[in-house]
């Protein structure tokens, strides 16, 4: 099972998906997306990249769900929906799950997979394997690239942020 | 809005198209258009209706539709080169991915849907800037990826959006959503040479860009945004009667107004690369234009529209400041004559 862990990962990864997609109250997609965060790290953590899935929790799982649930809590109704109150909601469900069976079962049988991009299997990824080149790990490096060489990156990203708090408080405000 | 609020979120729309035009990293200009979207929602959502709502909301959502597609563009264009400059796509999936993103930020057919609606819904200035400056990001990453575009594909769009843009406006009274057919029309046209002479798009947005401008503020003088209001301009300012006159044709491509000079030169680079039926439908198609603006000069300049009598003794107060109306008149319709001076772009 070791061997296929990433392939069964991110078929959880999927269907977790196709679970908020299918447009529960917020609360339920917010559970979804704790499993789906937890899912994604772990599939990043098999490539190697275990300081990117451990910011996935923090910040993803741990600051921006964590406000999202907050607000969403504050502004639900009484009887939110899940995914059997609603006929058209467990359609929806339904139907991703049923294409996600017949994707599984496509690649289980054929060698190759050519959908929008040849995929033939998971080793077909590992050139994106986060480096490791020995000394030091490449991913860490990154974020003090980001400091260095990227200042303008920074500089844009967290101009960004700013610019987002105000629109979004200029849209909520009203008149 | 609070003054400065608005001038910092005006700058940031500034900033990210400034952004997407100047970067060579993929990631960055993907930052560039999201920064624009971003800031560009509260301008669309000046005045505080139901109406700006919707359109903000439709912008929005396709918009994003469209940065999505892009960043999977981009994805799979690293996963076939291993690097994120912009110089040249190597996947065909890739290109054609990112071909029907920048299309759908556009407004190029089959995406054109959006485009008449959310102009309908906001004030004449921001639907000014959706029209003039939103266009001009991915226009040039279309110049900039030109060598690898698909030809088919974006000669598709452009003659669809042609159609469209023509058809379209045919049964409209709001001058809003004329200018949105208008807007799809002229994209087409840009995007039919684009493969061919990317020089020529530049031109015709450039001149595109001077004639809506014109257009949008000779409306926001007059305060009007319905033909019936426009005819009404003959009471409150007889001159700019005779400006719309000269602007509208321009808009359809008549000589000896500057609008020919991209008609005729992407005419000219079409039928040089031995393509003859192209061109052709495309100046028929263009005529469809030229009706709906006719008919509004029709009811603006050369006829005065039935009124009621209260109409036709308006009181003048202020009239209101446009900046720089008489300058972009004249670029926008005596450009003509300069023509041979695009051979300094070769």
């Amino acid at each position: 099972m070791m061997t296929y862990i990433v392939f069964i990962l991110s078929v959880i990864f999927v269907v977790s998906f196709v679970g908020f997609s299918s447009k529960p109250s917020p609360i339920y997609g917010g559970l979804v997306l704790i499993v789906s965060g937890g899912v994604g790290c772990g599939i990043i953590m098999n490539f190697g990249g275990s300081f990117l899935g451990l910011m996935v929790f923090l910040i993803y799982l741990g600051g921006m769900l964590v406000v999202f649930g907050y607000t969403t809590a504050m502004a639900t109704e009484q009887y939110p929906e899940v995914w059997v109150s609603n006929t058209t909601v467990m359609g929806v469900f339904l139907l991703g799950l049923l294409m996600e069976v017949m994707l599984v079962l496509y690649v289980l049988k054929s060698e190759e997979v050519g959908v929008v991009f040849k995929f033939s299997s998971v080793g077909h990824w590992a050139i994106y394997d986060t480096g490791d080149s020995g000394v030091f790990s490449e991913e860490i490096m990154g974020v003090a690239a980001l400091y260095s060489y990227g200042a303008w990156v920074v500089i844009v990203t967290g101009w960004s942020l700013l610019v987002g708090v105000l629109v979004i408080l200029e849209v909520t405000r009203g008149d | 809005m609070n003054p400065l609020i608005f001038t910092t979120i005006l700058m940031t729309v500034l900033l990210g198209t400034m952004i997407v035009m100047m970067s060579s990293h993929w990631l960055m200009i993907w930052i560039g258009f999201e920064m624009n979207l971003l800031a560009i929602i509260p301008i669309l959502m000046k005045k505080y209706n139901p109406r700006t709502m919707e359109a903000s909301t439709k912008y929005f959502l396709t918009q994003a539709t469209a940065s999505m597609l892009l960043m999977m563009a981009i994805i799979i264009n690293l996963m076939h080169s291993g690097q994120w400059t912009i110089t040249k796509v190597f996947n065909p999936t890739a290109s054609i991915i990112m071909t029907s993103a920048l299309a759908m930020k556009l407004g190029l057919t089959p995406f054109h849907f959006w485009v008449p609606e959310v102009t309908q819904g906001i004030s004449l200035t921001s639907g000014l800037i959706l029209l003039t400056w939103q266009k001009l990001a991915p226009m040039s990453i279309l110049y900039q990826i030109s060598p690898s575009i698909n030809l088919n594909i974006l000669l598709t769009m452009a003659v669809l959006s042609i159609l469209v843009g023509g058809w379209g406006g045919l049964n409209q009274t709001q001058l809003r959503k004329i200018m949105a057919y208008s807007s799809i029309a002229h994209m087409g046209w840009m995007t039919a040479v684009l493969v061919y002479s990317p020089t020529l798009t530049m031109l015709n947005m450039l001149i595109y860009i001077m004639m809506t401008l014109t257009m949008f503020m000779l409306f926001i003088q007059s305060s009007s945004t319905t033909t019936l209001s426009l005819s009404h301009t003959w009471n409150k300012t007889p001159l700019t009667t005779t400006l719309i006159l000269i602007t509208l044709l321009s808009m359809g491509g008549l000589p000896p107004l500057s609008g020919f000079m991209p008609k005729w030169m992407i005419i000219q680079e079409l039928t040089k690369n031995s393509s003859i039926i192209l061109p052709t439908l495309m100046a028929i198609m263009a005529l469809l234009n030229l009706y709906f603006y006719m008919r509004l000069t029709y009811s603006t300049s050369l006829t005065m529209f039935p009124s009621t009598n209260n109409m036709k003794m308006k009181w003048q107060f202020e009239t209101k400041q446009i900046t720089l109306l008489p300058p972009l008149i004249v670029m926008s319709s005596l450009l003509l004559p300069l023509t041979p001076m695009l051979s300094i772009l070769d």
